[in-house]
């Protein structure tokens, strides 16, 4: 609809000198889309966690014996 | 009387069905009964090496030791687009850092992580000491003493009878000797025990023994000497094999070679090398694409990852990798597709919830976007991975003009995360449109020692200290955001007026 009148006017002033202000503003840092992680680097976590849960578990047995 | 199977043929049957565990004790009660069956041998040591085994094409963990006292750089600085080591030599016509996030090592970060990935190369000792603790991947300080290791103990800790097979007991040269043992020792040797000298040991004779020809017994011979750090005898002893016999494996463990030797055009020339022999081999492209975009070259990263898709188009690497690129480079829906697709093929995480609700916050499907978070939240495995979401609906919450929100939800991820840069950032850019000057000036400066390598700390305090009228504290700030994005316009008004200022006085 490219003939619809409007009722707003452009206003572009006449006298005076036009100007703009860049006005130098703090930045927020950018969103972070999260990377996916390889099969290999989740099974090597995986193993990981349950390497340590192993270990916790035999410690707390040691403790428990030695008590 | 009942018929029982025969034990062994049970064994190799939970063996096929990957029931390891249930495998070895069967095999262990073998053994017991005739210690010398070696049947039963060999099928306990293939149980017990599939139990922890890795795709070694994949691994590579680069220490601390090996970072700084690198022996085999040809120069100290290397030409532009020749190294690895200089991200930000190739601008290959991505996004700059004003628009995509950089990682620690000053790499745009990837839509992919892989163990080799994990953590790029800083750039000097204090960094490389200073990344593992404000990183969530902590770097060892040895290959030696990485994961590696760590794993090899632990699966001797948990055999409360001691390690299945002795070593230092086990006579190689006989093992050696015999073909039809001596491989999946190996391979239990290496994947399961880590003992990678002996590994080497075994592999030395049994190539001998097989009088130099077995292609096979030299690519072992070259991974031993590659996790040794002896680079350029595993690059000969693939090169030999490849002579034998053209293996696609054995390609990547050679360019695997040439990577850490920081010579990423000869990994390239050995791909494409590689695809003459393998048109469309998934691995190789792969390959290709991964040295591009660590060059920094995004675009043509991006092309080599839609070969990929061609040839595989659920191949997940790829698809996450070009999602990400249409993200960073302004098209939020596309992006929005791309990861849609890894939705349909099966893929169930935070991370792609994550994104999904970021792809759909700014793609304006905002019905989508809260839900998207929510499974996020729901699906988290870590608290460093429940910050970065908490830090990411802080920005929708910033977008949609919700200001307490999103304090809050930085505020969040500060609390799942102590170190998280970014959410200090942020945070402090709330607090100054509080007014809380000196709150916000204590968030920056912490942001800017947690993370040096952003520019957006460094660039908000010198800002903050030109307005409140410290010029010095502000130049030298305005200095260090320089260093790390030496291309943004702002930081270079900002200096050009204040060495104005001073040319002054």
């Amino acid at each position: 609809m490219p003939e619809v009148k409007s009722i707003f006017r452009e206003v572009l002033p006449k006298q005076g000198q036009l100007s703009m202000e860049d006005v130098p503003t703090m930045i927020l840092c950018k969103p972070k889309l999260l990377p996916l992680k390889s099969v290999t680097l989740e099974k090597l976590e995986k193993m990981q966690m349950e390497a340590q849960e192993a270990v916790k578990q035999q410690e707390l047995a040691m403790k428990e014996q030695s008590l | 009387m009942e018929v029982t199977m025969d034990p062994l043929f049970l064994a190799w049957s939970y063996f096929r069905r990957r029931k390891f565990q249930q495998c070895a004790d069967i095999c262990t009660k073998l053994l017991q009964d005739g210690p010398y069956d070696q049947a039963a041998w060999s099928l306990k040591t293939r149980a017990f090496t599939e139990m922890v085994y890795i795709d070694e094409t994949e691994v590579d963990q680069e220490g601390i030791a090996e970072l700084m006292l690198d022996e085999s750089s040809i120069a100290q600085v290397a030409r532009p687009g020749t190294s690895l080591r200089l991200p930000g030599t190739s601008q290959g016509g991505g996004p700059t850092q004003a628009v995509r996030p950089m990682t620690q090592s000053g790499r745009p970060i990837t839509g992919f992580v892989r163990p080799s990935t994990q953590s790029g190369r800083p750039g000097t000792m204090e960094q490389a000491i200073k990344t593992p603790r404000t990183a969530s991947t902590a770097r060892p300080v040895t290959g030696a003493t990485g994961r590696f290791i760590r794993l090899g103990t632990a699966s001797m800790l948990t055999n409360p009878d001691g390690p299945f097979i002795n070593l230092s007991r086990l006579n190689l040269a006989k093992y050696s000797q015999k073909p039809h043992l001596s491989r999946t020792l190996f391979e239990y040797i290496f994947h399961h025990e880590n003992d990678i000298k002996n590994a080497l040991d075994l592999a030395a004779q049994a190539t001998e023994h097989a009088q130099f020809k077995d292609w096979w017994w030299k690519v072992q011979l070259g991974k031993c000497y590659y996790r040794l750090g002896l680079y350029r005898e595993a690059e000969k002893q693939f090169r030999s094999a490849l002579n034998h016999q053209e293996v696609v494996d054995t390609y990547l463990y050679l360019a695997k070679v040439y990577q850490r030797l920081d010579q990423p055009i000869t990994a390239l020339n050995l791909f494409k090398q590689g695809l003459d022999h393998f048109p469309g081999e998934v691995t190789l492209l792969t390959g290709i694409a991964r040295i591009h975009e660590e060059m920094n070259n995004i675009t043509s990263a991006t092309e080599y990852y839609k070969d990929v898709l061609k040839q595989d188009n659920t191949h997940v690497e790829a698809i996450a990798c070009i999602g990400s690129n249409h993200f960073y480079t302004d098209q939020p829906e596309i992006a929005l597709r791309f990861y849609r697709r890894l939705l349909q093929m099966g893929v169930y995480n935070c991370q792609l919830y994550n994104n999904l609700g970021l792809c759909c916050f700014y793609a304006q499907q905002y019905d989508m976007t809260l839900s998207s978070f929510e499974r996020a939240l729901a699906l988290v495995a870590s608290d460093e991975e429940q910050a970065d979401v908490w830090y990411n609906i802080g920005h929708v919450a910033v977008g949609i003009g919700d200001l307490t929100l999103a304090y809050q939800c930085f505020k969040l991820a500060l609390a799942f995360n102590n170190d998280h840069a970014e959410a200090y950032n942020n945070l402090a850019v709330l607090e100054l449109r509080k007014g809380r000057v000196e709150q916000s000036k204590a968030f920056l400066q912490t942001a800017a020692s947690l993370a040096p390598h952003m520019y957006e700390p460094h660039f908000n305090l010198s800002i903050l200290s030109d307005k409140i009228g410290d010029l010095q504290s502000s130049y030298t700030a305005a200095q260090k955001s320089e260093d790390a994005f030496p291309e943004h316009v702002d930081t270079q008004q900002l200096l050009k007026l204040l060495r104005e200022h001073f040319a002054a006085l």
